[in-house]
């Protein structure tokens, strides 16, 4: 899923300054954490409580979309409730936004969340972990079913570097060497034979931004 | 009770003058917190183990169990002004853990006005307090609502309170009070899903502390005969496809709004697990402060407190268990996690004191007090740091 993080208030009450009456829009597809109706109800009691510490008076009404990056979803669910508001507040990722922006083309659209990565969530752990980069040249077959591109911050091919120590990384000590992973992984399968090829460098062309597939 | 003083006083205590060493309370005691001292014959009482329950209290054939909640001349008490306020010769005591609204107590018993006596398990009162009710005011018939046996958050209160009707109901037959004087029924206060909402997230089935939810072709299903009502499940619904019967998200907001016009300033809302302070009866609050009564710390929803801040209360006070006295497993840990979460978006608009999360016991009942007194205190400051401003 996606993985989002809240935008500091203080960004989100500046570009919001000039509306008084906002739709905020949660998104109930894979935003993670969860950025459905109640974080809608939450935040958008937060945002009208902070506008009125400002001096303003900002009137938040809540709803949630099935999907913000469906075209079709979105421009349904928010079409109607978009004649009452001056403004779109979106609580989905980017593609939400733009999603909105494209499918409401008059009336301006912003963003809440920062939107970092497509994380894997480890619910026993509690915490979102980026594990696919959408590199386009998929390699979790060689690799055991753990992806260096996305989870080896150098994106090594050929890994370790000489900076895994103990399993750990040496860009951020807090986190797993993902080649340590993939060794042991597939020493645990008696698949290691596959690491024996040198992996030439990747075809960055493989699919050149923006990437489009026809449905 | 003084709230005021600082010395830890425990909610529960045994005379041993007046102890005859029986054992009945160590044998029904659901935490091992009673025990026969083998050396000495004594009983003791280990503090903090006890949860406060008062099954012993309420069992005690000697009356060597002093309790500072609900003892029964406090509850003697307050049925004498109860009677009065109430005007009605039919007695409803009920668990908090199971207890409607005195609306639906009424449908449920078919009855159209009673005195209310609502405590943390019926288990811990006396049958001697109902007899008093029967014989010295006049009461006609009394009703109790217990939880479901395997709901009780005391283990054995449901039970214990079962047999003890039973019995006091053959005494009163034969005394000639007519048949089944105490009318005895369990309730149990569960989740309920709305699978149209549902969005399949699963946050249900991952957080339920007692095996209670899956998900059933891509929704929440619930084992309600698992479910023990703690409303975990409701608070982290992301869709609000999930309600907990009695404390409804829509109930919850209305109760807010409404005690949010009525609170003095500064105003207090206290929002608490009811396992973790216990009211008297008959309790009225600083007029600065109201309660929001909860099933645990886990159905203290952020939400809600977001809510109650809009709606001009200057600070929240969470009063929950702590994490091993919990009733519902992880709850208030839970609860907790999510407050603190809570608290740093509050922290970005400079509102991070107006919400407190604290842990308190009954088994020493001024924490609750000294809690408060101290919230109430750092809001006043607060306010008049930020009118200084």
């Amino acid at each position: 899923m996606i993985v989002t993080s809240q935008k500091p208030l203080d960004e989100v009450l500046d570009f919001l300054s000039t509306y008084r009456t906002v739709l905020l829009a949660g998104c109930d597809g894979c935003t993670q954490p969860p950025r459905g109706i109640r974080e809608a109800r939450t935040l958008g009691q937060i945002l009208e409580l902070a506008s009125r510490l400002r001096g303003k008076r900002l009137r938040v009404s809540t709803t949630t979309v099935a999907k913000q990056c469906d075209s079709y979803l979105t421009l349904t669910s928010l079409e109607p409730q978009s004649k009452y508001v001056e403004a779109i507040l979106s609580l989905a990722c980017g593609l939400g936004v733009q999603t909105i922006a494209d499918v409401l083309p008059d009336i301006p659209v912003f963003p809440s969340q920062n939107t970092l990565f497509m994380g894997a969530e480890i619910r026993e752990a509690a915490v979102l972990e980026e594990r696919c980069a959408a590199c386009g040249d998929c390699i979790l077959e060689f690799t055991g079913g753990i992806c260096p591109i996305a989870r080896c911050p150098k994106g090594l091919l050929n890994g370790p570097c000489g900076g895994s120590a103990n399993g750990k990384c040496e860009v951020d000590p807090e986190k797993d060497c993902a080649w340590d992973l993939i060794i042991k992984r597939l020493e645990k399968l008696g698949r290691l034979y596959v690491l024996e090829e040198i992996r030439p460098p990747r075809n960055f062309w493989q699919l050149p931004r923006p990437g489009r597939v026809g449905e | 009770m003084n709230p005021a003083s600082d010395q830890p006083v425990a909610a529960m205590k045994i005379d041993e003058e007046h102890c005859s060493a029986c054992s009945v309370c160590s044998s029904l005691c659901p935490f091992e917190a009673i025990r026969k001292d083998p050396e000495t014959g004594n009983i003791l009482l280990e503090i903090e183990k006890c949860q406060t329950c008062g099954i012993c209290y309420s069992s005690c054939p000697a009356h060597a169990i002093e309790a500072i909640y609900y003892d029964l001349d406090s509850l003697a008490g307050y049925l004498e002004k109860a009677k009065q306020q109430y005007d009605s010769d039919a007695l409803v005591v009920m668990c908090k853990g199971s207890a409607p609204d005195f609306a639906e107590v009424e449908k449920l018993f078919g009855i159209s006005s009673f005195v209310p006596l609502s405590v943390p398990c019926v288990g811990r009162i006396p049958g001697e307090i109902l007899l008093r009710a029967i014989s010295s005011l006049g009461m006609k018939k009394i009703y109790m609502l217990a939880c479901d046996t395997d709901y009780c958050r005391y283990e054995k209160g449901s039970a214990v309170a079962g047999r003890r009707v039973a019995v006091l109901n053959l005494l009163l037959e034969q005394l000639g009070y007519g048949h089944e004087v105490i009318e005895f029924r369990r309730n149990s206060l569960k989740v309920k899903v709305d699978r149209n909402k549902c969005i399949g997230c699963g946050n249900c089935a991952f957080f339920c502390p007692f095996d209670a939810a899956k998900l059933e072709s891509g929704a929440a299903e619930f084992d309600l005969d698992r479910c023990r009502g703690c409303g975990l499940c409701v608070t982290l619904c992301p869709a609000l496809a999930l309600e907990l019967e009695h404390w409804e998200g829509e109930r919850l907001s209305s109760s807010i709004s409404r005690l949010s016009s009525e609170i003095r300033k500064p105003s207090i809302l206290v929002m608490r697990c009811q396992w973790a302070a216990f009211p008297r009866p008959d309790e009225e609050l600083d007029p600065g402060v109201r309660v929001i009564d909860l099933p645990c710390a886990a159905r203290v929803d952020p939400m809600h407190i977001a809510e109650a801040l809009g709606n001009g209360v200057d600070g929240v006070l969470i009063a929950a268990c702590p994490e091993d006295d919990c009733r519902s497993e992880t709850g208030s840990k839970e609860s907790h996690r999510l407050l603190t979460g809570l608290k740093k978006t509050l922290a970005q608009i400079g509102l991070e004191e107006r919400v407190h999360f604290c842990p308190v016991a009954p088994r020493y009942p001024q924490t609750f007090y000294q809690e408060l007194r101290q919230f109430k205190q750092r809001i006043e400051d607060e306010l008049s740091r930020e009118a200084g401003q």
